[in-house]
């Protein structure tokens, strides 16, 4: 890979909100207005940015992204982005936005903050979650009371800066959520990378909300299974596929379908708690920077991530890299740049042909 | 101020370190040791300065660089100046000779450092914040060490040109801005114009006042890799601080947040570009950098556990902040990687000087 430096790409013209006389908003009233849809429209030609008047209007109402003064009729944004119209209700969908929990969401987290009875759990969402010491899985069976013996060994389930994936059990009223690992599928997270994207709530990219999120990818040049966690606050985690038959002691994640109730509690060892990794093989390793490069590029393209994209970005790189051998590309397999954006063309042609 | 980086998990920490040390290191991004990522760049984007840049690293930190000149009267040494030039006006070959000089030169005279001046501006950081001072300090010393650039601001006997460079990092330091900062001063630099003198030699300076008949602080004409232009000509590119990290007995360029964390040694290396071509480049100053590995919760347990050593690399898939210093061998290599003819270091300078 070349140094390359290029020009920003240029905006593409922006119309201002113009509320008096922009067609779309129609101050007239509902004279010449097309009959009401139910549907949302989406003004994608202009961008309301926050403190700008949308309309002075009072005909109209304020929705989601929007204030107002006291004082005046006026609707102002409270955030960059774009102008949603639902029948007489104003709303704006933000450019960017952080991650919303919900419940039942699969999130990513990584631990900020240990205290006694919980940990604090950044999500990119405006407040740190919470994860309760009764809601994970005590070693020594999953139906065991906590102690206060674990109590003291709080450190030695989750310390600083770990990962884990969890599910959104509740969702306080201030907007910030409570966290569980109560099953064998969340826990810790070790023998991979982790990626940062944006996650649902913003426009554009980002990894969206109800589709399988954790899956396992038989990855391409013997470098084996890998699993991939897409958690929908855009925290992604890709690392090698652990499990089949589980081993006494060793993780708790990935057990196989045999699994019940009854045996469930030996299951759960002292391993599930473990910082070490497995010893993973260069090959599973190049395979899991393509993966994250794939997701990276994703991104980058502005994407959705889901399954369906990852997997065809992934293929779409395994091909291309026999490409690029032939043309004399070096800078090994980094999807960054020229490469990355002719593999994101590549996936989203692969994804509409697989469509029709 | 923002809160201090959350840090990674031990067992994304192992991963990383045993990925990059391996043989050939396996980056996170798939990337090559030496490879960079794009960039996007613009420069001349303030109209108010002498020459300004704006750059973004692929990771989006961005940064702003303007510089400013204003004319200045020397400071003390009037009189060795005043007897120089009478030296020069009694001897007629000598001053057939400045003269001949100054065709190839900007002028004669030898700069002081204090006549650059370096300003660094990061978001909630304080102005007098060790970091800032320091960073500015360490740009600062790299232009100075260099010596061309000082010698450019020289106009005659009693005047000479004052560069203010301000330098604003736009977003948060995800990582060590250092060499973001230094190469968005070398663009700035590079787009630098100075007004055209209508005065002669020694009178008091005036300056034309159409800006297109003023003259670039770097002339373009001896570009930088064209191996064509006479070795007469003194370095006509201000000089780049790269960093360079190493992990085992590797060495990696460009530097991701996350291979930071885990490098044993953290480089750096201030480049400037030679009298004569393709002798590699002038070394101009090298400075470690605490790796930020040293700060972590395993590095301090080492700190306490003092004279206890253990085996080379520990348990396999744990991770433990290396101790002591750095190999002289790996030492060299970093630095030889950065000067030698072909190497990085030639490829940003040729990289940079291509855009402008």
């Amino acid at each position: 890979m070349p140094f390359t430096i290029t020009l920003p790409a240029p905006l593409s013209p922006l119309h201002h909100n113009e509320p008096s006389d922009s067609p779309s908003l129609d101050s007239d009233g509902d004279t010449d207005m097309p009959p009401p849809s139910k549907r949302p429209k989406l003004s994608t030609r202009s961008i309301v940015t926050p403190g700008e008047t949308v309309t002075d209007d009072p005909q109209w109402m304020r929705g989601h992204g929007t204030y107002t003064h006291p004082t005046s009729p006026q609707i102002l944004s409270s955030v960059a982005g774009t102008l949603l119209k639902t029948n007489k209700l104003l709303s704006i969908r933000p450019l960017r936005a952080r991650y919303t929990p919900e419940i039942g969401d699969l999130v990513v987290g990584r631990v900020v903050e240990v205290q006694t009875k919980r940990w604090k759990v950044d999500l990119s969402a405006p407040l740190l979650a919470h994860l309760p010491l009764s809601a994970i899985n005590l070693p020594g069976g999953i139906l065991r009371k906590r102690t206060s013996t674990d109590e003291l060994a709080i450190r030695t389930f989750f310390g600083e800066g770990d990962l884990l994936v969890a599910e959104v059990q509740s969702v306080y009223q201030d907007g910030a959520a409570s966290l569980h690992t109560r099953s064998l599928k969340y826990g810790k997270l070790r023998n991979g990378v982790f990626l940062s994207v944006s996650g649902t709530g913003g426009g554009g990219g980002g990894v969206v909300r109800s589709r399988r999120q954790v899956w396992t990818v038989q990855t391409a040049n013997g470098g084996g299974e890998v699993d991939v966690v897409l958690g929908v606050n855009g925290y992604i985690w890709i690392c090698k596929h652990v499990g089949g038959e589980l081993v006494e002691g060793k993780g708790g994640r990935h057990a196989g379908a045999g699994m019940g109730v009854n045996n469930l509690e030996e299951k759960v060892g002292e391993g599930m708690y473990e910082n070490r990794n497995e010893s993973i093989g260069e090959e599973t390793r190049w395979e899991i920077a393509r993966l994250s490069g794939c997701v990276r590029a994703l991104v980058e393209g502005g994407c959705r991530v889901d399954e369906e994209m990852v997997m065809r970005a992934y293929e779409a790189s395994v091909e291309d890299e026999g490409v690029g051998g032939e043309e004399g590309e070096e800078g090994g397999e980094y999807l960054g740049g020229e490469r990355g954006r002719r593999v994101v063309r590549e996936a989203l042609r692969a994804v509409h042909a697989a469509r029709e | 101020m923002a809160p201090p980086p959350t840090p990674l998990s031990p067992s994304e920490l192992s991963y990383l370190h045993t990925s990059l040390s391996l043989h050939p290191p396996i980056r996170p991004d798939a990337r090559s040791p030496t490879s960079f990522r794009p960039l996007v760049a613009e420069t001349d984007l303030l109209p108010a300065a002498n020459g300004s840049a704006r750059l973004c690293f692929a990771d989006g930190t961005e940064a702003i660089a303007g510089v400013k000149a204003e004319v200045e009267k020397v400071q003390g040494l009037g009189n060795v100046r005043w007897y120089d030039n009478m030296d020069a006006e009694m001897g007629g070959i000598e001053e057939s000779e400045r003269d001949g000089e100054q065709e190839g030169e900007r002028g004669k005279g030898v700069g002081e450092d204090k006549w650059i001046e370096v300003t660094v501006d990061m978001p909630g950081q304080r102005d007098d914040d060790a970091m800032v001072v320091f960073l500015a300090q360490m740009i600062h010393e790299g232009l100075v060490a260099d010596g061309g650039l000082k010698n450019r601001l020289v106009i005659n006997a009693r005047w000479h040109w004052r560069l203010y460079i301000d330098i604003l990092l736009l977003s948060p330091p995800h990582t060590y801005p250092l060499p973001l900062l230094s190469l968005t001063t070398h663009l700035a630099l590079l787009s630098t114009r100075l007004p055209a003198p209508i005065s002669n030699h020694d009178e008091d300076p005036l300056f034309n006042d159409d800006w297109d008949a003023s003259s670039p602080l770097y002339p373009s004409s001896d570009t930088y890799p064209d191996a064509k232009t006479p070795p007469q000509s003194s370095p006509a590119r201000p000089p780049i601080t790269l960093l360079v990290i190493s992990v085992g007995d590797n060495v990696f360029f460009d530097a991701s947040r996350e291979e930071l964390a885990v490098a044993d040694a953290v480089l750096a290396v201030t480049v400037g570009a030679p009298s004569s071509p393709s002798t590699g480049l002038n070394l101009l100053a090298v400075r470690t950098i605490d790796p930020p590995s040293r700060l972590s919760a395993s590095a301090a347990e080492v700190g306490r556990a003092g004279a206890e050593i253990d085996a080379e690399g520990g348990k396999e898939g744990v991770w433990k902040a290396s101790k002591g210093g750095m190999k002289r061998r790996v030492l060299a290599r970093m630095v030889q990687m950065c000067v030698e003819g072909g190497g990085v270091g030639e490829e940003v300078l040729g990289g940079l000087g291509e855009f402008s």
